[in-house]
């Protein structure tokens, strides 16, 4: 193979890629068109499941198989993809980050696609400086913060990342955008449009659905990917040299490869192309030593020289040819990773009071496990169809930090849906079964009422409108025909709700439904979830 | 009462009208003018109550849905050919067919097909939901009853839902959910259940899942609020399912044991009536049902027992 193919080979592994990664974020949802076939049904245990395996890029992620492992004690599911990326890193170096990772791809696009620098300040730029130990520094933070509890892997992870941001701020952004011409031209007068309108929404149903999600703490996960993509016009896949720590992992295991790049300095015209189109600031020029463990074996180096000088060949790993990670980056990196879960622990969410706001998906693992396996990458959040789930930004605590949350006021958790749990690449929600939810059943909080809020409590009228929609039967909400006093002290006949602590799953559609909107007049606490011994309330 | 309504609905109609803007009245039939024809003038003369039993062992609901609709003349009475059909069913809630928090997808999809026949351009099935439409859809047998059929099935959007002039006596200006009042001939096809606060559900109550908005406030006066929506909805047909009903924990129900079979149905062109008949299944006389006592005093509709042409069909 000539490597002008070998390069194209690239271009078009990585467009793959970037494409197959897209379509799987775009179906983490409710499968499209399916419909159970109830003359089959006998009852509503039916699971649905989505038709794609959206997991496969999690459980191809060195990092987190490798944070898991050390932090939550387990081997995820399908973590046999991790160590086919790994072998083929310890023999090829870091083809993963030039041909498969996503997110790397997408860095390749924008540094490529109209460059901002060229020339010298080019060559330059792509110059190895001592900013690619930063990686190596977010690699032993993480590791070191794993082994004692704490996975903060995925809030740095490539493919937790790269998923949150287009799960949780790119598609939701657009969709918002959307759902506001499509309302914009439904209600104008022109029957044209309002036609137009009714056709788009259908046609771009299968990426956004009729309910247009939106998440807390969005516009953070957004802005901090744009900011990313933005310093791709400052250096070349800036996130893949200098921030990505499963580039780190990668480049530790590289070292080991015997596809390397061989100089020949006599060919060499000290033309400068080769590190003007390095991708990872690796020194590919002849007369300087290769940084093995920042190529990402773009072969860019060995298509564009002239003269023949670079060429990668087989060839036996180089002795001693360690990536340069710098003392002080191992050093900061280790201390940085004991502090951190230090730090995670000071505020006492783990192990003494969670906040009451801190409702986890149903089936989560219990909150000290729970923190030490989520890769916060969204994708439960991405999947729940009522949009309940979002990640949290200080009900977690630090430790807890992009974690799944469930806010009632946004959506509810479905009675008969366990789709969180089925999507979660890693096992901190566990995949239960309808049956499961139901019969055990997984609580994951409990309901009260605000009396002073409640429209029959504060002598306001009749509603109970919680009651008709509490999902368990028999219903966790009831009511009895009670007196109040109401306005002009009226004695008011109205039916009072009430919550029975035993059979409220915490499921929330009552604080979704109520009319009192914001602060409902029925509120879910984590009191009482089923994952956590500490806080249960009944005996 | 009565000509007090009439006013304010031919008002929202020629407000809609104009909200459609340069319409011509050849091309009115995609436009909803529920209400203006003659079957609903309601004279006595002309109202029917059917009860629909189903008898035998294993016996057929489609069968039965088809011979209630023979026994006054056809689905043609309702349907003319080329007419966009809106039927709306309650599909509200995402259980399982069984559990009898929907309507019978065997019945919806033998209506369905009774339209189709009759020569119907488009048939739409049209709901907005409680829980989210696409489970609703997935898992309570609507979704396979569309497919099955190949009828429309409209998810509810915020691009869907106007608002309207209802006039009604609690509700004003409300919005609806266009695809409901955006068609030649509306058949209300809902489950009678029990209800936490209006004792039960039934016909006129279907139509809260026809309207966007704050729906849930609407509990704070239901009875005059359902019959409010129900003078504005107007329905050519309803057509009641009562071959599972739920007997408690309603509306939502969750458990087979909520569920008593009663292999029933009662079909007729006035929502009271139909309203009134389906109530004493579950032991209730209509007057004591509030929507359906206000109904007839509002003059929407009259008891089962005031209407002279009433059938039984039985399969």
């Amino acid at each position: 193979m000539k490597i002008k193919h070998l390069v194209w080979l690239r271009r078009c592994s990585q467009a793959f890629f970037l494409l197959l990664f897209v379509f799987l974020v775009v179906e983490s949802r409710l499968p499209q068109d399916f419909y159970l076939d109830y003359t089959q049904l006998v009852n509503g245990e039916q699971e649905i499941r989505l038709q794609q395996p959206v997991t496969i890029f999690f459980q191809a992620d060195p990092l987190v198989w490798l944070t898991s492992l050390i932090s939550g004690h387990v081997l995820i599911k399908g973590f046999g993809w991790a160590l086919v990326v790994l072998v083929l890193t310890l023999v090829f170096g870091r083809v993963f980050c030039g041909f498969i990772c996503p997110f790397g791809a997408l860095h390749h696009l924008f540094s490529y696609v109209r460059p901002a620098l060229n020339g010298k300040r080019l060559a330059k730029a792509n110059s190895s400086t001592g900013s690619r130990r930063v990686k190596y520094f977010i690699l032993i933070l993480l590791l070191t913060a794993a082994f004692a509890g704490v996975n903060f892997a995925g809030i740095m992870d490539p493919i937790s990342l790269f998923f949150r941001s287009l799960a949780l701020a790119v598609l939701p952004g657009a969709g918002t955008g959307l759902k506001e011409m499509f309302d914009f031209m439904a209600h104008t007068d022109i029957k044209a449009l309002n036609y137009l309108s009714y056709t788009a929404e259908v046609l771009v149903s299968p990426v956004f659905g009729y309910g247009y999600q939106a998440f807390t703490t969005g516009w953070l996960i957004g802005t901090i990917f744009l900011l990313i993509l933005f310093l791709n016009r400052i250096q070349t896949r800036f996130w893949c040299r200098t921030l990505c720590p499963l580039g780190a992992l990668l480049g530790l295991c590289s070292r080991f490869s015997i596809l390397g790049l061989s100089k020949d300095i006599d060919r060499c015209t000290q033309c400068g192309k080769c590190t003007q189109s390095c991708a990872g600031a690796a020194q590919p020029v002849p007369g300087e030593s290769w940084q093995k463990s920042d190529c990402l074996m773009c072969f860019n180096c060995h298509n564009t020289c002239p003269a023949g000088a670079v060429v990668f060949k087989w060839r036996r790993p180089v002795n001693g040819a360690g990536p340069d990670m710098g003392r002080r980056a191992v050093l900061g990196g280790l201390t940085a990773g004991v502090s951190l879960p230090f730090l995670s622990r000071l505020d006492g969410q783990i192990h003494k009071v969670s906040d009451a706001r801190l409702i986890r998906p149903p089936g989560s693992l219990p909150e000290k496990d729970f923190v030490s396996l989520c890769q916060r990458c969204g994708q439960c959040m991405k999947a729940c169809p009522t949009n309940v789930i979002n990640p949290a930004l200080t009900e977690g605590g630090l430790a807890g930090f992009w974690t799944p949350n469930l806010i009632m006021t946004r959506g509810y958790c479905e009675y008969t849906c366990t789709l969180c749990g089925s999507v979660c690449p890693t096992g901190a929600i566990k995949n239960i079964t309808i049956r499961e939810k139901v019969e055990t059943p997984v609580s994951i909080g409990s309901a009260y009422f605000d009396r002073g809020r409640c429209l029959p409590w504060s002598g306001n009228g009749p509603c109970i409108v919680c009651v008709e929609h509490c999902p368990t039967s028999p219903k966790a909400i009831y009511f009895y025909e009670g007196e109040v006093i109401g306005p002009d002290n009226t004695r008011v006949k109205v039916k009072l709700p009430q919550v029975d602590l035993k059979r409220c799953v915490g499921c929330g559609i009552c604080e979704n439904k109520c009319v009192v909107k914001g602060r409902p007049a029925i509120r879910v606490i984590a009191a009482g979830e089923s994952r956590s011994v500490r806080n249960q309330i009944m005996l | 009462m009565k000509s007090e309504h009439s006013i304010t609905r031919r008002e929202s109609i020629k407000k809609l009208l104009r909200l459609w803007g340069g319409l011509s009245l050849g091309g009115a039939s995609l436009i909803s003018l529920p209400g203006i024809k003659p079957a609903n003038a309601s004279a006595n003369a002309s109202r029917f109550l059917v009860d629909g039993v189903g008898r035998t062992q294993g016996y057929s609901v489609k069968a039965l849905t088809r011979k209630i609709f023979d026994a006054v003349g056809g689905m043609e009475k309702f349907v003319s050919k080329g007419d966009v059909v809106a039927i709306k069913p309650n599909i509200s809630w995402a259980r399982a067919p069984q559990l009898a928090a929907t309507t019978n997808p065997e019945v919806l999809e033998a209506v369905v097909e009774l339209c189709q026949e009759a020569g119907a351009k488009k048939v739409r099935i049209v709901d907005h939901t409680i829980h989210g439409a696409k489970r609703c859809f997935a898992i309570n047998g609507a979704g396979m009853a569309a497919k099955n059929t190949g009828a429309d099935l409209v998810h509810p959007r915020s691009s869907l839902m106007r608002d309207m002039k209802m006039g009604g006596n609690r509700l004003d200006v409300w919005p609806v959910f266009t695809p409901v009042v955006e068609a030649d001939t509306l058949i209300n096809l809902p489950v009678a259940k029990v209800h936490a606060l209006s004792s039960l559900t039934l016909g006129m109550k279907n139509w809260i899942g026809a309207v966007g908005g704050r729906r849930n406030a609407l509990h704070q006066d239901i009875h005059q609020t359902i019959v409010d929506l129900a003078h504005f909805f107007k329905p050519d047909v309803t057509l009641i399912d009562a071959t599972r009903v739920m007997v408690r924990n309603g509306p939502s129900g969750g458990s087979p044991s909520d569920v008593a079979v009663m292999n029933r149905l009662i079909l007729s062109n006035d929502p009271v009536a139909a309203d009134a008949r389906a109530a004493r299944l579950f032991d209730f006389e209509p007057d004591s049902i509030g929507f359906v006592q206000i109904g007839h005093q509002q003059g929407l509709g009259v008891y089962d027992t005031a209407i002279s042409r009433q059938l039984e069909v039985a399969v």
